[in-house]
């Protein structure tokens, strides 16, 4: 019953994936927790407070469940909706202080690109431990007494994930679709859909096939395509397509000009929208939709005092730290996706952004704009 | 690593912000506001909470008073410390960066005035909650606190009416600004609650807007 009831929330909002999800803020005991037991901390996301839920089933803790508009852990602390003040709150606010001993809180690492730990015990008493990534992970991290090995700091992109992404972009594009077609072109609703989800799904579920051609730096061409360096791919994406709709033609129609047309066109449609930010769908890619950001990690190795923060929560481990040479290098940079997290949180402020033009994005800068701000901010630093 | 949509949502969030609050009013705020300051008095101490763009702040430093104004968003925080300064008041006006679960940091019994404007109903009811304790804690004996916010009408006939015409705007709000409020339920009595008196009480907007001014008791 609760697990049908897990399956019918899970499949609706998925589909609306791209809309905000509120839900009730405050704290959830899970189990029979005690004063001395964990303080887990996440977003109002209602999908994903469903889902910690689930991975904490069967341990005595509490959740708390602070204030993110109803957006998901990632994008609302990179956007600025998540912030250390949602977390101050929540944590000053629900009572918790009255239900444990200890003043620690687990977040989840993705939150790092918003929140700073360093203010959250400032202006409170709480101590903030950054978690694994994904929620499942903390049954594993608890046993491995709260530290976290690659696995756990890692974003992926698996299968399931991939369906997720594929059904996230096919439901509101095809709804879209068929409410605008539906004037003029009422029958062409089924098979367009059918297209529609055809192509999503073909997309996500092959995108390990195409994966390691995406560029993840290098001049973006002009208008909202895949970021595949030269746009290459959405041609023969849609050349794919093409494909299939003249065989289609070719089997079942006479071959007629009127159809071709009209069904290259569509194609070609749906396949640009697709490509509007299929990077930014992604969790392992940087989001497209900024061309003028392409922002490269780097260390001023004078201020690094090999603290260690930036490899616990950059989710691309980008980062190696010889704690015996007290050196720190970014081997992997051409893995990042520009989240700032690793800036936001490194106290020695050893960390920044260098912009493609050679300008610099301080710590401060994110810290205060976050990066939803940040192309209009990266202008004026000079 | 964001989905399109919601990283849009989020960069067009702050600037569009205040305009969404005010289709939501009809505008009917600032004359509001205008009432709303009138016990503010020259040389008092004044907490602004959510000042937001300053539309509070900026009426009661035109009074005379020396003005903290708190909110947690900083591009809204930007906006009023520029107007503050280019209306000369940088001397009696800060703001500061702090949210309502930060208020405890404050100084006890510091403050004539305590002021919000459309901030209650974005608050969690924790928040809330938490919000007039520390009103209570931080006004001095007699300070006044100001008011003006969205409520949820007590009689279930208007709360339909409400409803019905909130509705709509909703959906606009939410298109323009991703964002919408939480009228606040029963807050007379949970002003009450904590032990104020109710001095004045204005409903308008088919009793879903309140203006009101409370005073916490002199000590005895
Ligand atoms: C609708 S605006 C009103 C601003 C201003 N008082 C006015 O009337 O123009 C509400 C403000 O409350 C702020 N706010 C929301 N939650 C808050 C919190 N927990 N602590 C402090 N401010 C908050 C928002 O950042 C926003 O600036
Ligand atoms: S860059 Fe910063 S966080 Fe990373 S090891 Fe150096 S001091 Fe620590
Ligand atoms: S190196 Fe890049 S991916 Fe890793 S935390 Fe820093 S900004 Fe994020």
């Amino acid at each position: 019953m609760n697990s049908l009831k897990y399956f019918i929330i899970n499949a609706i909002e998925t589909m609306l994936r791209m809309v905000p999800f509120p839900t009730k803020t405050g704290v959830i005991k899970i189990g029979n927790p005690d004063r001395n037991s964990p303080v887990f901390l996440t977003c109002n996301f209602h999908l994903t407070v469903e889902r910690v839920k689930r991975a904490l089933k069967g341990m005595d803790c509490y959740l708390l469940v602070a204030k993110s508009k109803g957006i998901n852990v990632w994008c609302a602390a990179t956007g600025g909706l998540f912030t250390h003040h949602d977390v101050i709150s929540v944590l000053k606010t629900s009572g918790i202080e009255e239900l444990v001993d200890h003043r620690k809180v687990i977040l989840p690492q993705l939150a790092a690109t918003g929140i700073e730990g360093k203010i959250v015990r400032q202006k409170s008493d709480w101590h903030v431990i950054w978690g694994p990534v994904y929620a499942k992970d903390i049954p594993a991290f608890i046993r491995n007494k709260l530290k976290k090995n690659v696995q756990m700091r890692v974003v992926r992109f698996p299968f399931v994930q991939r369906v997720e992404m594929a059904i996230a972009w096919a439901f509101p594009i095809s709804s879209i679709a068929a409410l605008l077609i539906l004037p003029f072109w009422r029958h062409l609703i089924l098979p367009l859909s059918a297209l529609i989800w055809g192509m999503s799904f073909f997309i996500f579920l092959a995108f390990p096939l195409f994966e390691n051609r995406l560029s993840a730096r290098g001049k973006r061409i002009g208008f909202i395509v895949f970021d595949f360096g030269r746009g290459g791919i959405q041609l023969a994406l849609w050349g794919f397509f093409l494909l299939l709709v003249f065989g289609y033609a070719a089997a079942f129609h006479q071959v007629n000009a009127n159809f071709i047309l009209r069904w290259s066109f569509i194609t070609l449609v749906t396949t640009l929208l697709f490509s509007m930010d299929l990077m930014g769908s992604t969790p392992v890619f940087k989001s497209s939709l900024h061309e003028d950001r392409l922002l490269k990690i780097s260390i001023d190795n004078n201020k690094c005092k090999t603290a260690g923060f930036c490899e616990l929560v950059c989710p691309r481990n980008c980062y190696e730290i010889d704690r015996h040479a007290h050196n720190t290098t970014i081997p992997r940079a051409d893995y990042c996706v520009q989240c700032g997290a690793c800036i936001v949180q490194c106290p020695y402020d050893a960390l920044f952004f260098k912009g493609s033009d050679g300008k610099i994005l301080t710590p401060e800068k994110i810290r205060k704009y976050k990066l939803n701000l940040s192309g209009k901010h990266l202008v004026k630093v000079g | 690593m964001s989905t399109f949509i919601l990283m849009k949502i989020l960069e067009s969030a702050p600037s569009r912000y205040d305009r969404g609050i005010k289709m939501l009013t009809f505008g009917g705020v600032e004359k509001a506001y205008d009432n709303l300051v009138a016990p503010v008095k020259k040389g008092d101490t004044v907490l602004d909470i959510g000042c937001g763009t300053g539309a509070l702040t900026m009426r009661a430093a035109r009074k005379g008073a020396r003005i903290k104004g708190i909110d947690i968003n900083v591009d809204m925080l930007d906006i009023a410390k520029r107007r503050i300064n280019d209306a000369g008041f940088s001397g009696t006006v800060e703001f500061y960066e702090m949210g309502v679960g930060e208020m405890d940091t404050l100084k006890t019994a510091s403050y004539d005035v305590i002021m919000s404007g459309l901030c209650f109903s974005e608050l969690t009811n924790d928040e809330l909650r938490f919000t007039l304790k520390e009103v209570k804690r931080l006004l001095k004996p007699g300070g006044y606190f100001l008011l003006a916010d969205e409520v949820i009408p007590e009689n279930i006939l208007f709360r339909v009416l409400q409803w019905l015409i909130r509705f709509p705007l909703v959906i606009i709000t939410y298109i323009f600004t991703q964002t919408t409020t939480h009228a606040v339920r029963n807050i007379t009595l949970k002003i009450r609650g904590i032990g104020f008196q109710i001095q004045s009480k204005k409903l308008s907007f088919l009793k879903s807007f309140i203006e009101l001014t409370a005073r916490k008791p002199e000590e005895r």
